[in-house]
């Protein structure tokens, strides 16, 4: 309002050349608020960024730059069996994903995703290898013995972190590495499938092996959509989804108005981990079959980016595990037809988090040219 | 007692990646910046080690470019975390997982896997190398020798002089640092760079001198267990050395219990680096100092239009 009348005074008072481009300042300011459409706009662009140099780094990794396309949306949405081949592959990727959206909403920094499958898997494994209960009841235990397994193992780092204050990154991280070598254990050991000599157990029952519901769509799709829509409701009709919104903002504030924090805390977290146990079994029941060596790689990096881009969304998150799935798939192709190692899919992955998080510096920013010289 | 010898002989060879990959964490972390990329920095040195040495033939050439090397990759880290203010957990995470992608692509598209590596050769320090027990302690590689003064180099540096002192004050309390005229930013892009080689540095001992070939993630977890060695060592790195030389002991243990004959499954034993290392997080939780020595400023973005 006053720019008017001070605008030209300053130009009286100090009679400025004009700068050089390069010796112009310049000073950033926080914008208190961004307009949507310019919000979707910068999110836009930093995923078409994303998209783009990952979409080089596959070129220059050998990959025709004509084929791109094709190996990416057509391949595997628009032919019936790739389709069902990313749906299928959808499954554990919502679920895992779900799982971090879960633990994120408690600011718990759940790494231990892979290790919490691993244990999803071996409590299912368990069960149809010691023949626990009637043929007819023996899904459902394994899904129970999954759950259970992911949420125990995710148990230990909680307590840790809520007892003692022990950074929950490195201790679920560490509990990865333990888990993944008792996995080993077990498939080179007393589990392994006497008839050959690869290391995995032997193939589940035809009862115990997740049925599909209708031809070329397996029984996991629906599971893991529903769980996303009550991961959705517990997070934002429930009441511990209120009362984790006030943990969340802040939890002494919280505490002192009554919220249970502690025990908050412990649901929602120790749900993140059965998330995981479960995502453990659908692989293992529902894709391979058996326990095998290395099911779960590449599992806990796509939980952990996909809670971070859907912000923690159980909706949002199932559409990007379903868009993190296609990948999945895109990367198996590649790897297929041109030797390009599944590394790629991680690469990728990174690529777009760290674009998309960069473009939130400019949505709370703004760059300004200062005014006179005293910026 | 041949056991005991060839065991001390192997523990520099675990001992040293910790000790150097903690040194530069801590190197990054008095300056106010959390760092959890140690094992994607780890990984790029390892990979570019390698590299180095099968293209170029000279060990020395090589563990340069692996702290070159972790040095770049690291510029994108301070890039996200000094100027873009991404959450520093975020940034380190996002980061390590880049690095697992791109060592895993790069490993194979350059057909650097599986090609082995003369390494350093071993220098004997007469007469000590003679001495019964421990003499196999004293023929190690040149870098094993080095380290020592690393840390000494870096200790006085960051203890003794005055751009040291302007690091850690940039750690501490980075607004009044601002305010007496020093560059956080640029402070920060120093320990984030000189760091990262330090780590870079690590991987690529054990990528060129310890196991002499490149495997994709062949760093099992040790840039994590360093992040927990320096919490341990509550950012002091003369701590972080005796913690790291007590993990290598512990790891150096691995292979002698094989040779030994112990009747435990191998994977129960390979598991114990991780499992020392939670018993370790908690025995420090337990003490409750960690969080009384931890730089002031950790993990905060510096921002000077939020003054507090």
């Amino acid at each position: 309002m006053l720019e008017p009348l001070s605008a030209p005074l300053a130009e009286v008072a100090s009679p400025r050349p004009r700068q050089p481009l390069f010796s112009r300042r310049y000073t950033l300011e926080i914008r208190q608020q961004l307009a949507w459409p310019w919000q979707a706009l910068i999110l836009g662009l930093a995923l078409l960024l994303g998209l783009g140099l990952s979409a080089a780094i596959l070129v220059l990794a050998g990959v025709p730059a004509g084929e791109l396309l094709n190996e990416f949306v057509v391949a595997t949405l628009f032919d019936a069996q790739s389709l069902q081949a990313t749906l299928f592959q959808a499954a554990p990727v919502i679920l895992v994903g779900l799982a971090g959206c879960l633990a994120f909403r408690a600011r718990f920094w759940n790494l231990g995703l892979e290790g919490q499958m691993i244990w999803g898997a071996l409590g299912a494994t368990a069960v149809s290898l010691f023949e626990i209960g009637p043929e007819a009841l023996r899904l459902p235990l394994m899904l129970v013995a999954a759950l259970l397994g992911g949420l125990l193992w995710a148990l230990a780092p909680l307590l840790l972190k809520l007892r003692l204050g022990v950074n929950e990154i490195i201790a679920s991280l560490m509990l990865n590495y333990i888990a993944a070598n008792f996995l080993l254990h077990l498939v080179f050991g007393p589990w392994k499938d006497p008839r050959d000599a690869f290391p995995y157990s032997p193939l589940f029952r035809s009862f115990e092996r997740l049925p599909e519901l209708l031809p070329g769509l397996s029984l996991a799709v629906p599971l893991a959509l529903l769980v996303a829509v009550l991961a959705w409701w517990f997070v934002a009709l429930s009441r511990a989804g209120l009362y984790l919104r006030f943990v969340d903002a802040n939890p002494r504030v919280a505490g002192a108005v009554g919220v249970p924090v502690r025990a908050t805390i412990l649901a929602t977290v120790l749900a993140s981990g059965a998330l995981a146990g479960l995502a453990g079994f659908v692989v293992a029941a529902g894709q391979e079959g058996r326990l095998t060596q290395s099911f779960y790689q590449g599992y806990g990096f796509s939980g952990i980016l996909i809670a971070f881009l859907a912000r923690n969304n159980p909706l949002a998150a199932a559409v990007v595990a379903f868009l993190v799935a296609t990948l999945f798939v895109a990367g198996r192709n590649l790897q297929v037809f041109y030797q390009i190692p599944f590394a790629m899919v991680q690469l990728i992955q990174a690529l777009i988090v760290i674009c998309v998080a960069s473009s939130d510096f400019f949505i709370r920013h703004r760059l300004r040219r200062s005014q006179g010289g005293a910026a | 007692m041949n056991l005991l010898a060839s065991w001390l002989g192997n523990v520099p060879d675990f001992a040293i990646p910790y000790a150097l990959a903690a040194l530069g964490l801590i190197l990054t972390e008095r300056s106010g910046v959390l760092a959890l990329h140690a094992e994607g920095l780890m990984l790029v040195g390892a990979l570019f080690g390698i590299g180095a040495q099968l293209a170029l033939g000279n060990a020395g050439l090589a563990l340069l470019a692996a702290m070159g090397a972790a040095a770049l990759v690291s510029l994108l880290f301070a890039v996200m975390v000094i100027w873009l203010r991404i959450n520093q957990v975020i940034a380190g995470l996002t980061l390590v997982f880049f690095c697992q992608g791109l060592t895993g692509l790069l490993g194979t598209l350059w057909g650097w896997t599986n090609q082995p590596v003369s390494g350093l050769p071993a220098l004997a320090l007469w007469p000590l190398s003679d001495l019964p027990l421990v003499g196999r302690l004293f023929q190690q590689n040149l870098l094993v020798y080095l380290t020592p003064l690393i840390f000494f180099a870096v200790i006085a540096w960051l203890e003794r002089t005055t751009p040291g002192l302007r690091l850690r004050a940039v750690g501490e309390n980075p607004q009044a640092a601002d305010a007496a005229g020093l560059s956080v930013a640029g402070y920060r892009l120093l320990a984030i760079l000189a760091g990262a080689a330090l780590v870079g540095l690590a991987g690529g001992y054990i990528a060129v001198l310890s196991t002499k070939l490149w495997i994709a993630e062949m760093t099992g977890g040790r840039g994590w267990i360093a992040v927990a060695l320096v919490i341990f060592a509550r950012w002091s790195p003369w701590r972080a050395l005796a913690g790291a030389l007590l993990f290598g002991c512990i790891e150096a243990l691995i292979p002698q219990l094989a040779a030994a004959g112990v009747r435990l499954s191998q994977y129960f034993i390979l598991m114990a680096p991780y499992a020392v290392t939670l018993g370790v997080m908690i025995w420090v939780a337990l003490a409750g100092r960690d969080r009384l020595s931890q730089p002031g400023a950790l993990g905060e973005a510096y921002v000077r239009e939020e003054r507090r």
